[in-house]
């Protein structure tokens, strides 16, 4: 499978391809404000498992699940590392020592590098709001065209100029690393050595200036046709997307839900420091329990 | 002359003569100074005695003899030693003119003493002199303390003199607790800002030592004194793993933290302590609330679970108990950074009108270029860093940010200051940091709150130092200029570096060490950066020409 395939969204379940951008952003958005939001390892879980069920039912290919095994996998264990690293709670295991504290200068900077064996743990848990943030967002990602992501910001009021330097963005993307495969070939032919002709990492500094020149000389050409056609100032008004009443009344109903977890995950903050009120009791436990 | 030497001899006669001695010897010695003359079987009470001397010529020694009735027992004291006679006795030295000699004595009433009324005798015989005073009392069974029905019942103490109930805490100076705050959890204040608050108040130099010696909870300690003791404990607070049952660090005592202007080192005394201590006294009532300060080594304090290891003891007796402990930190600095970042957010949003105002002015060339520009950055460093990145995290850790840091600091600062020296406006940098944004929210699906903050904190952070750095004011980019700016770049990327390491941490809940920021902000922040902005105006410059094709 191509990289090019890898990005593609033709290959998903058509409810998922036919939901309309804004929803789709919404709910990553919304996603990602509750896996901050919350703390408690079972919900984590389970929200993690929810974007796990969600590319179930977007009939995600096997060759990307194995790319989304090997991100997920490599997104908690690269949390786990760094928290094995620098946990700061009690109680702390170290199971390994890597800079003793006596070790001249690094150790008396570091007070000592140590692997803790509950930081693994810790790591593995907090590293899975980023991996249902990231296993959501590539669900998005596989699932929707550039184009409907786009049109999205644009019914919430992008400014056509924007919305236009995108597209341009976009649609260059691939004419970019054309561009930055013929510089490096060019690279390679000039090089008056032959030990390491073929070596991309010797000619990776002079790319650059032939590269932004190209961009350069193309925004010049570009412009010139954007503007003589009058399209670059339009005002970009078109006919307002129809948004389906059953995924705008989903996003409203999700709002309403994450607006009251977070509520409540704020007065129970508030509560810890003191602004405690009777009436919420029931409120507090029920954070404490699940958030 | 005569009249004044027989005055003056009269004057050292009387002296002489006037030479006295006040033995005062209270028992039972109640430490609320209450007159009581009761001694409860069993008990442990202080015996006070005070010797008085004035009027002596010169230094005098007198011996001290305290004879106790059948049944009552010293406890040790280095001060006093038996004699044959079963009399407990001790040397003091009264000193010349005027001087006062006291000690308590702890006596320890055996329940074989018969009861009924007691007397002690106290005799003290100087070199010309001897006074005693006989000192009355009764002895009596006393009344059993019911223990609380909630708590346990302490194993074998019911011959106990005393012993700690229940150990609570948080509560306020009154020893009340109020309920609305969790049990056995202290939240520990974020010093790191310290400096930084003080001054922005006018307090000057933080004083460490008020900071330290300011108690961060106070402990209510429920004693059960049944055979009503009176005597001085000492009090030993201490954090210990709950797991190995070691003593950590985490708590200090007040006092042994030397005021700033002492000039001793108060590392000294964190090591030597690492325990809240205090003395405390029975006051001979059954049922004693104790309430005691608890000091917090912010330097050292972890948060997380701990058991408190509470011990008390005095005279040879000690009594231990464990509480759990949970030790909350405020994390003062992330919510700082998090309020920076909405602060941020908030501009940006009020000057959207700006940006696209920026848009005009930069015409449709411009504006393709900042796209084009872009999608580089996003090709060439959000794509390797995204797909790299988790690989080199997993070798690397945390350390993989200063491999990547190579794309994300040098090359996206190149990119950057190239465009910002071909199209020289305010706003400029906005566009290009919105489009990367929202072709990473396209492509990648990042679209996450974390996103959008550390968008706007870029955007406003670089705006800001470039319009200070006066980039936009000078008519010619001369190199000194260049030079400047691409420090202050890299200064303020060092700045947003560590807003949004804190947001991530906030966010997250992450921890990340002082020094891994700090080597991060250096790295990553000022060197890469700095490299990469003055790459970024050499490249911009050269490409003028292309410009101008």
């Amino acid at each position: 499978m191509s990289v090019r395939q890898l990005w593609e969204g033709a290959d998903s379940a058509p409810w998922i391809q036919q939901l309309d951008g804004r929803t789709k952003l919404l709910t990553l958005f919304l996603f990602a404000v509750l896996s901050i939001t919350i703390d408690n390892p079972r919900s984590l879980f389970l929200l993690f498992t929810v974007s796990l069920i969600l590319h179930g039912l977007a009939g995600t290919t096997i060759h990307k699940w194995r790319v989304l095994a090997v991100l997920l996998l490599l997104g908690l264990w690269g949390s786990m590392v760094s928290q094995a690293l620098f946990y700061a709670q009690n109680p702390r295991t170290p199971l390994l020592l890597l800079i003793s504290p006596e070790v001249s200068f690094f150790g008396p900077l570091t007070g000592g590098l140590y692997i803790y064996q509950e930081g693994i743990l810790y790591g593995a848990i907090q590293g899975m709001r980023s991996v249902t943030m990231l296993s959501l967002g590539l669900l998005v990602c596989w699932s929707s065209d550039p184009r409907q992501l786009l049109q999205a910001l644009m019914s919430w009021h992008l400014s056509p100029q924007v919305a236009f330097m995108l597209v341009t963005a976009i649609r260059f993307l691939p004419v970019l690393a054309a561009e930055t495969g013929e510089v490096i070939t060019a690279l390679q032919l000039r090089s008056d050595s032959q030990q390491g002709r073929t070596a991309i990492l010797r000619h990776l500094p002079y790319i650059i200036k032939p590269l932004l020149a190209r961009c350069l000389r193309r925004s010049q050409t570009l412009a010139l046709s954007v503007v003589s056609r009058g399209f670059f100032l339009a005002n970009g008004k078109g006919r307002a997307m129809l948004w389906r009443g059953r995924e705008k009344f989903f996003c409203y109903s999700l709002i309403m839900v994450i607006t009251i977890v977070v509520s409540s995950k704020l007065v129970y903050l508030l509560s810890e420091q003191g602004l405690y009120f009777g009436a919420l009791r029931q409120i507090y436990d029920w954070t404490k329990m699940y958030l | 002359m005569r009249f004044l030497i027989i005055v003056m001899l009269l004057c050292c006669y009387m002296q002489t003569a006037l030479a006295g001695y006040d033995l005062e010897v209270v028992y039972p010695y109640n430490l609320d100074k209450k007159q009581h003359n009761v001694v409860q079987v069993g008990s442990t009470v202080p015996l006070y005695v005070n010797l008085t001397s004035y009027n002596l010529e010169r230094e005098e020694n007198a011996q001290v003899i305290l004879t106790l009735p059948k049944g009552f027992t010293p406890l040790p004291d280095a001060h006093w030693r038996l004699n044959e006679q079963g009399q407990l006795v001790t040397s003091w030295t009264l000193a010349a003119d005027y001087g006062r000699n006291f000690d308590l004595v702890y006596i320890k009433a055996e329940e074989t003493a018969s009861l009924g009324s007691q007397q002690l005798q106290l005799q003290v015989i100087g070199e010309k002199w001897q006074t005693s005073r006989n000192v009355d009392f009764i002895y009596a069974p006393g009344t059993e303390v019911k223990a609380l029905p909630t708590k346990k019942k302490q194993r074998g103490k019911g011959d106990f003199n005393w012993y700690i109930q229940n150990v609570l805490l948080p509560v306020d100076s009154y020893g009340i607790r109020d309920d609305r705050s969790a049990a056995g959890v202290v939240y520990v204040r974020d010093t790191s800002l310290e400096s930084f608050r003080n001054r922005m108040t006018g307090e000057g130099a933080t004083s460490w030592s008020a900071v330290f010696n300011h108690p961060a909870t106070y402990i209510l300690l429920e004693l059960r004194n049944p055979k009503k003791d009176v005597r001085v404990l000492r009090f030993k607070a201490e954090l210990v793993d709950r797991f190995t049952g070691e003593k950590v660090p985490g708590l200090c005592t007040a006092g042994k933290v030397a005021d700033d202007n002492a000039g001793e080192g108060w590392g000294e005394a964190a090591e030597s302590t690492e325990e809240t201590t205090a003395l405390i006294s029975l006051d001979g009532t059954t049922n004693q609330n104790v309430v005691l300060p608890l000091y917090i080594d912010y330097f050292k304090v972890l948060e997380g679970d701990y058991s408190m290891r509470v011990t008390v003891s005095g005279n040879g007796q000690e009594k231990v108990q464990e509480v759990p402990l949970t030790i909350a930190k405020k994390h003062s600095m992330g919510l700082m950074a998090v309020a920076f970042a909405f602060v941020c957010l908030l501009i940006v949003i009020l000057a959207c009108g700006r940006i696209k105002r920026c848009i005009y002015k930069i015409g449709a060339k411009g504006a393709i270029s900042v796209a084009l520009f872009a999608a580089l950055a996003f090709g060439g460093i959000t794509l390797p860093t995204t797909i790299m990145g988790d690989l080199l995290h997993a070798f690397l850790g945390p350390f993989s940010g200063l491999v990547t840091g190579i794309l994300s600091g040098i090359l996206q600062y190149l990119l950057i200051m190239a465009l910002l020296t071909l199209y020289r406006t305010p706003g400029t940098l906005s566009l290009m940091y919105l489009v990367k944004f929202m072709l990473s929210c396209l492509m990648f699906g990042n679209f996450s709150p974390l996103g959008i903050l550390s968008c706007c904190v870029y955007i406003v952070v670089l705006e800001t130092a470039l319009y200070c750095s006066g980039f936009y004011a000078q008519e010619k980019l001369k190199s000194q200029l260049l030079l400047w700016v691409a420090l202050v770049m890299g200064i303020a990327d060092a700045f947003i570096t560590f807003v949004n390491l804190e947001q991530m941490m906030f966010f997250y809940r992450l921890y990340y060490a002082d020094w891994y920021l700090a080597l991060y902000m250096l790295i990553n922040g000022v060197v890469y950066s700095s490299i990469g902005a003055w790459l970024g105006c050499r490249t911009g410059l050269k490409l003028r020409q292309v410009m101008g094709e």
